[in-house]
């Protein structure tokens, strides 16, 4: 089973509450934004237990009358809760906010916030070394990445970072052929109006200008290496609002 | 007249009895001053006899709100006879029954060290003060309603999240019980120190405590909850 991957020492102390909550009949919940690991983390801890989304009202309710112990995901969508008795339940759960405060404090004992990516440094690094392993092997890649040209995204947590490492890594991996089919997908898709041309010019212009710019330094040099005039260089940065 | 020796009511009387020599000396207490000498010194105990003691010789009863820990007195006696002794007897300040009928049903067997570890554990989530724990190991398991309890706990500790050094102190009071349902049951004390609290959330305390049949004392920069050791 995949280990929770976590250096950080709020996440720590949160596991080290829920594992030692394990044998009590108390019942916790872990508040934070999408994509930061709560329900990776009950997983790994609760084993045994039933897990239901809050979304799922009709499996939860009855979920609820057959278990002593369950996991609620998304417990910020459980509207008129009057109607469920969790307090001689054993409740585990999630919640991407605090929608009700009151009702939070009344039912938990054990309330855990969990912070976003962008204050788990530490736990950044380890999960895009992990994320990038993960990408290369999926994507049949040997070549060495190194890891600090990736531009992560950390806008929404492990999923957006996730996504621009296996980006980044498929870009590595891509021929000619597969850029020229990517670019032809594309254009086929949007291609429309009348100024098409010029409308998707930028597609390979942006590119090459940045691309030349950081591998040359110099507009004069790369003039020379496009073969295009320096003036003509000038007006092309300009119009794609290159920052060179 | 009747000679009668009242020394062993006065050796299990509930409220506290000490007698002092002129150098302050205790010359003899009961069972009860015993365990107030764990919270107070026999020197504060003297002080307070002198200021309080009658004029001339005999003795003389003042109403006067007083509290050492968790306990607390509305008033006392100081009397002396001849120069060289003065004794003095503080009055238990009455107990609030506890109202809250307890639901057994609710009541798990537990390790109140393990409950407190998960509770601390919680509590350094959002705080990273130096915690001194004290625990006494030999606790034995007892009965308590677990989620209601650590409820009780995160709002207790929560009055601590802005300190930076807390101790706390889990310990078995000897000598002391707490009744509820007619029945005597020990008391564990968990005591929480630090150079101040935030008392905003005192009213849900108190009624928290109440609802794990405990006693909770509030004070600025400490608070004393007396648990009930219910083992059967």
């Amino acid at each position: 089973m995949q280990t929770f991957i976590t250096k950080s020492q709020t996440t720590q102390d949160i596991i080290k509450g829920l594992e030692l909550s394990k044998n009590l009949f108390v019942s916790s919940i872990i508040i934070g934004e999408p994509h930061t690991g709560k329900k990776s983390l009950l997983r790994q801890i609760f084993t045994d237990t039933t897990i239901i989304s809050a979304k799922d009202k009709i499996q939860l309710e009855s979920t609820l009358e057959s278990c002593d112990e369950i996991i609620i995901t998304d417990f910020e969508l459980l509207d008129n809760i009057s109607k469920y008795d969790l307090s001689n339940k054993k409740i585990i759960a999630t919640a991407n906010y605090i929608h009700n405060q009151q009702l939070i404090d009344d039912t938990f004992a054990f309330i855990y916030h969990m912070l976003p990516l962008k204050d788990r440094k530490d736990d950044v690094k380890l999960l895009a070394s992990h994320y990038l392993e993960c990408a290369k092997k999926d994507l049949g890649l040997n070549t060495n990445i190194d890891i600090n040209k990736i531009d992560l995204d950390l806008s929404n947590n492990t999923k957006s970072l996730k996504q621009s490492i296996y980006r980044y890594v498929m870009r590595q991996n891509m021929n000619i052929d597969d850029i020229k089919s990517a670019i032809y997908e594309y254009i086929y898709q949007n291609l429309e109006g009348k100024n098409g041309y010029k409308e998707h010019l930028h597609i390979y212009e942006e590119p090459l200008l940045n691309a030349g710019l950081s591998k040359y330094k110099s507009q004069l040099k790369l003039s020379s290496i496009l073969g295009i005039n320096r003036n003509t260089l000038r007006k092309k940065i300009l119009e794609h609002k290159i920052d060179a | 007249m009747l000679d009668i020796n009242f020394q062993s009511f006065i050796d299990s009387d509930n409220s506290p009895f000490v007698l002092f020599d002129s150098s302050a000396k205790v010359l003899y207490l009961n069972s009860s001053a015993e365990i107030l000498f764990g919270y107070v010194t026999p020197q504060e105990i003297y002080d307070l006899a002198l200021q309080n003691a009658p004029l001339s010789f005999g003795y003389h009863t003042t109403n006067i709100e007083l509290s050492f820990d968790s306990f607390s007195f509305y008033a006392i006696t100081v009397g002396y006879e001849n120069d060289e002794q003065i004794y003095i007897r503080l009055y238990n300040t009455p107990r609030i029954k506890q109202q809250n009928k307890l639901d057994k049903s609710r009541l798990i067997t537990t390790d109140i060290n393990l409950l407190l570890e998960a509770n601390l554990a919680l509590f350094k989530t959002k705080n990273q003060a130096k915690i001194h724990l004290i625990a006494d190991l030999d606790i034995p398991n007892f009965k308590l309603n677990q989620n209601q309890f650590s409820k009780l706990l995160r709002k207790i500790l929560d009055s601590f999240l802005n300190a930076k050094e807390i101790e706390i102190t889990l310990k078995f009071l000897v000598g002391e019980h707490i009744i509820i349902d007619n029945k005597r049951h020990g008391v564990i004390q968990l005591l929480i120190k630090s150079t101040h609290r935030d008392c905003s959330n005192d009213d849900d305390i108190y009624t928290l405590a109440q609802k794990s049949c405990c006693n909770v004392s509030l004070k600025e920069n400490r608070t004393s909850i007396e648990i009930p050791l219910m083992i059967d």
